[in-house]
């Protein structure tokens, strides 16, 4: 009735979550048993930099004020420097949002009337920003925060286009749907 | 004589983690697990008694297999302890898992009857390894669920329960992949054959040590303040996301 395939599967994820567990009591023990410390402030900073510096990680501008300086060694040190510079900002920035969510799950573990679908949806929603940043940190270990930044814009013009599309046909659709109602 | 080894070693073991259990008032905390321990020690004592005076493979067979599937039914009660005493603080994700365990529920039982319409003689050709490997694996799907959302909303856990957790969880684990992976014969169904029952006195000694003596269940020092109400929470948190995903985008997109 189940295949080895599913088998295997179950239970190689039953063994990591068992080990995630272990490893992760002694954690979830220090956070149950913190201090008053306030759970759920609305107003935490998100930015742990502050903004002019962040638009200026991933922009072009410096890169190309350092390679009109011919300088082969100051383009290899400024490329290394800003590397880390970008991986550490993604770090902080996963790291604020694993916060976010863990003030979340904090404060709602004890409410009587959570709602199944909402919890599903930010569950979704945080799942998508950290594979953003899983991404992210990829794409600046192997092509470097520069051509992030260019494949960012590229991807953005990209989704809105899509975006236009969608809409477009949404329009065309629902024309034809009061069409074919006056029609009728 | 390494059956016999692991026989005498599982029954002793067995006797001295009830009589921990109920000497600790343990028994009275976990019933469910305990009721399972009793019934696998009563099982190990009438299939010991069977196969000792009866000399007969067939009787020794039918009885063990019928002992083994009502241990597997009595064993349901362990995962449904598991969720009831960790969660008991925590109605907010006690919620969220009886949705969870729902859902996956109502999954296993449409793959279930997709694959009876599909192959109509199952029943009849299934055999007991392979009914128990599939009660196994739908037990490993809901402690998954379980473990998923423990982990998720930081559930904490007194010693005694997360010893109960990771002893079943590793056996449930070990049981999934030694009886759907066995071939029906031949030389790695032997091998699994008693590898299968040779680690089990080691999962009952992953029992015995967490179990030794009571310890109570860490519970949240924090209650939940009154006007911090899920919508109030969940708008709040879902607008900080929001935020976070728009604060990426201004950085990455500049």
């Amino acid at each position: 009735m189940i295949g080895n395939p599913t088998a295997l599967l179950l239970g190689s994820v039953l063994f990591l979550l068992l080990l995630l567990l272990a490893r992760r009591g002694a954690a979830a023990r220090e956070i149950s048993s913190r201090s008053d410390v306030p759970l759920f402030d609305d107003e935490a900073s998100l930015d742990p930099c502050p903004p002019e510096f962040v638009t200026r990680i991933f922009s072009s501008i410096d890169w190309d004020f350092v390679t009109c300086t011919k300088s082969r060694e100051l383009q290899k040190l400024f490329r290394r420097e800003r590397k880390l510079v970008a991986l550490v900002w993604v770090h902080q920035t996963s790291r604020a949002i694993r916060r976010i969510m863990r003030e979340h799950t904090e404060a709602t573990r004890q409410s009587h009337d959570l709602h199944f679908a909402t919890e599903i949806k930010l569950v979704a929603m945080y799942a998508e920003l950290m594979l953003i940043c899983g991404m992210l940190l990829l794409a600046i270990q192997s092509a470097g925060p520069q051509r992030v930044g260019g494949l960012a814009g590229y991807a953005q013009t990209l989704s809105q286009r899509l975006a236009q599309a969608q809409q477009d046909f949404k329009v065309v659709t629902t024309g034809r749907h009061f069409h074919r109602a006056g029609s009728a | 004589m390494l059956g016999q080894a692991i026989w005498w070693s599982s029954i002793a073991l067995e006797s001295l983690l009830l009589f921990r259990g109920f000497r600790g008032r343990l028994a009275s905390r976990y019933p469910a697990f305990y009721f399972y321990i009793s019934f696998v020690l009563f099982q190990d004592v009438v299939c010991f008694a069977v196969a000792r005076w009866t000399h007969s493979s067939d009787a020794y067979t039918s009885a063990y297999w019928t002992a083994e599937f009502l241990c597997v039914l009595v064993s349901c009660g362990i995962v449904f302890e598991i969720y009831r005493v960790g969660l008991a603080a925590f109605p907010g994700t006690a919620r969220m898992a009886r949705n969870l365990m729902g859902l996956v529920f109502v999954v296993v039982l449409i793959k279930l009857i997709v694959n009876i319409v599909k192959d109509p003689q199952w029943w009849t050709e299934a055999s007991a390894r392979g009914v128990e490997g599939t009660l196994r694996a739908i037990q490993g799907v809901a402690i998954v669920a379980l473990i998923a959302l423990f982990i998720f909303y930081s559930v904490p856990f007194g010693r005694n329960l997360r010893g109960i957790l990771m002893g079943y969880g590793l056996f449930v684990c070990w049981s999934v992949f030694c009886l759907t992976l066995a071939p029906p014969t031949g030389r790695l169904h032997d091998i699994l054959g008693v590898l299968y029952s040779a680690l089990y006195p080691l999962f009952l000694v992953l029992w015995l040590v967490p179990l030794w003596s009571y310890q109570a269940n860490a519970a949240p020092k924090r209650a939940i303040q009154l006007e911090q109400d899920y919508q109030r929470v969940a708008i709040a948190t879902q607008r900080r996301l929001h935020e976070a995903r728009s604060y990426v985008a201004r950085a990455v997109g500049s």
